[in-house]
């Protein structure tokens, strides 16, 4: 039975996995325009296409070429398959607000036909996208010349049948509903059910359960929102279904707690059916307790018996069957907890970081800062630190494991905690659902990494 | 400790301000963050005052030509007006104090009979109307739906004033 906190053994990470550098996407400027900065990376359930959102509102999707037999070493790569802008900038008139364009999160429903769909989200309205491939269209009508133009009618002495012929590949993005008025605080999350017609959407207050087909009603399923506003202690800050338990969901708060609810208890989920939370450590209290303990991503394993968080120091792996400690411990960079201070002056304390877990839930990854990421190796033990870095960028080149001296006598090649750059950093990462492909998205560039081949 | 206290509490309350001019609308989830780190600063912050005060007082009968506390004077000059309720818990508040009616005014200097010279300078980092009008419209992103009816100058933003969040939680600590 796994418990405790894991202690690095030696370097590796992924079951001996050797990560190298693949491609990277995004301007090589150092000057980053704010619309540019990628909020958020999803890979769909096949892997063949990999989303990116970003501050601008923008969608980008890369698809994953299919492999080139003859030339086996060359591992397939990811291009762009289609770009559209998702969300605009908007204004609610009523309380003189902005509404923010940024897409917080994408989430890819499962192929069901030939188009692909996705639900992404800004602050305020969830939209669903149908992405479908066109590569035929219709020639020969007998009104109209190919250009579109009208023809005379008196130039028209044959009628004829249009026929579909072949076009060079155009990828159209449609947005099919739009679900909005549904939240009155900022969204932060939405999860698509199992049962592939429903998915749910969480603000900081409430969460709401839509079916994907009606978009002027929502059933609220969790409210934590005080009678009186000045009660308020906590947010919901996280909130996913269970992978095949469609009646069941999970949400995350601001004070380091899991709530698991069933819908099928009753319609209001405001009781949870179980409580995640482990009992906080008095030796580690400080001014910012508080914040470095709410939770920023909480993700379901594939397998759905086990649920990961995040928090500002950590990444903890509990057990749906117990509630109430983690059976896993990660510590992501604890040697920033004595610098707490300076990271709430520059507010980095407050960045949210993500979580991820790969195919078969033996590795989880999670960002940290100067563009570091860390992969923690549940099976065997072990993490390692590696770094998206152009430095890097070499075809082929296998990533170095990278390490933060915390104090003391710096040993070469490693680097000391005041020489990090907090500018950079690593807020979200996605993992191929099947493949050692890995998706890492520094401020404003898609790093992608793969195993290496020998 | 208190130095660092005091550092974290004026830093929460800038914080808390700019979050209002930012884009996108007031983000619940960090001010949230902010106001309980401020709660938990200040906490310390009296509390170490509290312990200096009583060591002030100790002090004092020590001396007997010194002068006789001198409550009215400098009640008035003090910044900080106190509702009976708070007296118990922290004679200093800096944020509810200006829109104190005048019956609050005249029970708080009843009860502060402790020399607050010092103390009332040290607090000069928190500009008093802006706590004021900070705590006001905090609670107006706070309520979000809650419409004002009033223009914030009747004895009822008193009342509400110092059932700001803070108060609640503090005495239950």
């Amino acid at each position: 039975c796994l418990s405790g906190i894991a202690t690095v053994t030696k370097e590796g990470g992924g079951n001996d996995v050797q990560w190298c550098f693949s491609q990277v996407k995004g301007a090589i400027d150092d000057d980053v325009a704010e619309a540019d900065i990628i909020s958020t990376v999803e890979f769909n359930h096949s892997g063949e296409l990999l989303a990116t959102g970003d501050k601008g509102g923008r969608v980008v999707i890369f698809q994953q070429e299919t492999e080139n037999k003859s030339q086996p070493q060359c591992r397939s790569e990811y291009n762009v398959y289609s770009t559209f802008q998702s969300h605009e900038p908007e204004f609610d008139y009523l309380k003189s607000l902005e509404i923010e364009e940024k897409i917080n999160k994408i989430r890819w429903l499962p192929q069901k036909n030939a188009a692909q769909f996705l639900l992404s989200t800004n602050d305020k309205t969830i939209k669903l996208w149908k992405i479908s491939e066109r590569d035929k269209r219709p020639e020969g009508y007998n009104l109209k010349e190919e250009d579109g133009r009208y023809r005379d009618a008196a130039t028209i002495t044959t009628l004829r049948v249009p026929v579909f012929r072949p076009m060079d590949l155009m990828v159209e993005a449609s947005p099919r509903r739009v679900f909005a008025n549904g939240h009155t605080y900022h969204i932060n999350s939405i999860s698509v059910n199992s049962d592939n017609e429903t998915y749910l959407s969480a603000d900081d207050l409430r969460i709401n359960l839509w079916h994907l087909e009606i978009t002027d009603r929502s059933f609220n399923v969790v409210d934590i929102k005080p009678a009186n506003m000045e009660e308020l202690t906590e947010v919901i800050t996280a909130a996913e279904f269970h992978p095949h338990q469609c009646n069941t969901f999970v949400y995350s708060s601001s004070k380091g707690t899991i709530r698991l609810c069933d819908m099928r208890a009753s319609a209001l989920c405001d009781k949870h059916s179980k409580l995640f939370e482990e009992p906080e450590d008095p030796s580690n209290r400080s001014f910012f307790s508080e914040i470095i303990s709410s939770i920023s991503d909480v993700k379901f394993s594939h397998n759905g018996r086990y649920m990961m968080t995040r928090d500002y120091l950590s990444v903890k792996i509990w057990d749906l069957n117990m509630e109430n400690r983690p059976v896993e411990t990660y510590q992501v960079h604890e040697y920033l907890r004595s610098k707490l201070c300076s990271l709430y002056e520059n507010d980095c304390i407050f960045d949210k970081f993500e979580c991820c877990w790969n195919g078969n839930d033996s590795v989880v990854m999670t960002g940290s800062y100067n563009n570091f990421f860390r992969m923690l190796d549940r099976s065997q033990r072990r993490d390692v630190t590696l770094e998206a870095s152009r430095e890097s960028c070499k075809p082929r080149q296998v990533l170095k494991p990278r390490r933060v001296c915390a104090g003391g006598k710096r040993k070469k090649d490693e680097i000391s905690v005041d020489s990090l750059d907090f500018n950079k950093k690593i807020l979200h990462t996605a993992w191929h659902p099947q493949e050692n492909i890995i998706a890492v998205a520094t401020t404003n560039n898609l790093y992608i990494f793969q195993e290496k081949v020998n | 400790m208190d130095v660092e206290a005091k550092r974290i509490m004026a830093l929460s309350i800038s914080k808390l301000y700019s979050l209002r001019t930012q884009r996108g609308g007031l983000k619940l989830h960090r001010s949230l963050l902010l106001s309980m780190t401020m709660r938990a600063a200040r906490d310390i912050y009296h509390t170490a005052q509290l312990l200096r005060d009583a060591e002030e007082e100790q002090v004092v009968p020590c001396a007997p030509d010194a002068a006789p506390e001198e409550p009215m004077e400098i009640s008035k000059d003090s910044p900080q007006t106190l509702t009976p309720k708070e007296v118990a818990m922290k004679p200093q508040e800096p944020k509810e104090t200006l829109e104190e009616d005048k019956e609050n005014r005249c029970a708080s200097e009843r009860h502060s009979r402790k020399r607050r010279g010092k103390t009332a300078l040290e607090t000069d980092f928190l500009p008093l109307k802006k706590a004021k009008m900070e705590t006001d419209e905090e609670k107006q992103h706070l309520q979000g739906e809650v419409l004002r009816t009033n223009n914030g100058n009747s004895c009822r933003q008193a009342e509400t004033l110092t059932a700001f969040p803070t108060n609640r939680t503090i005495v239950a600590c």
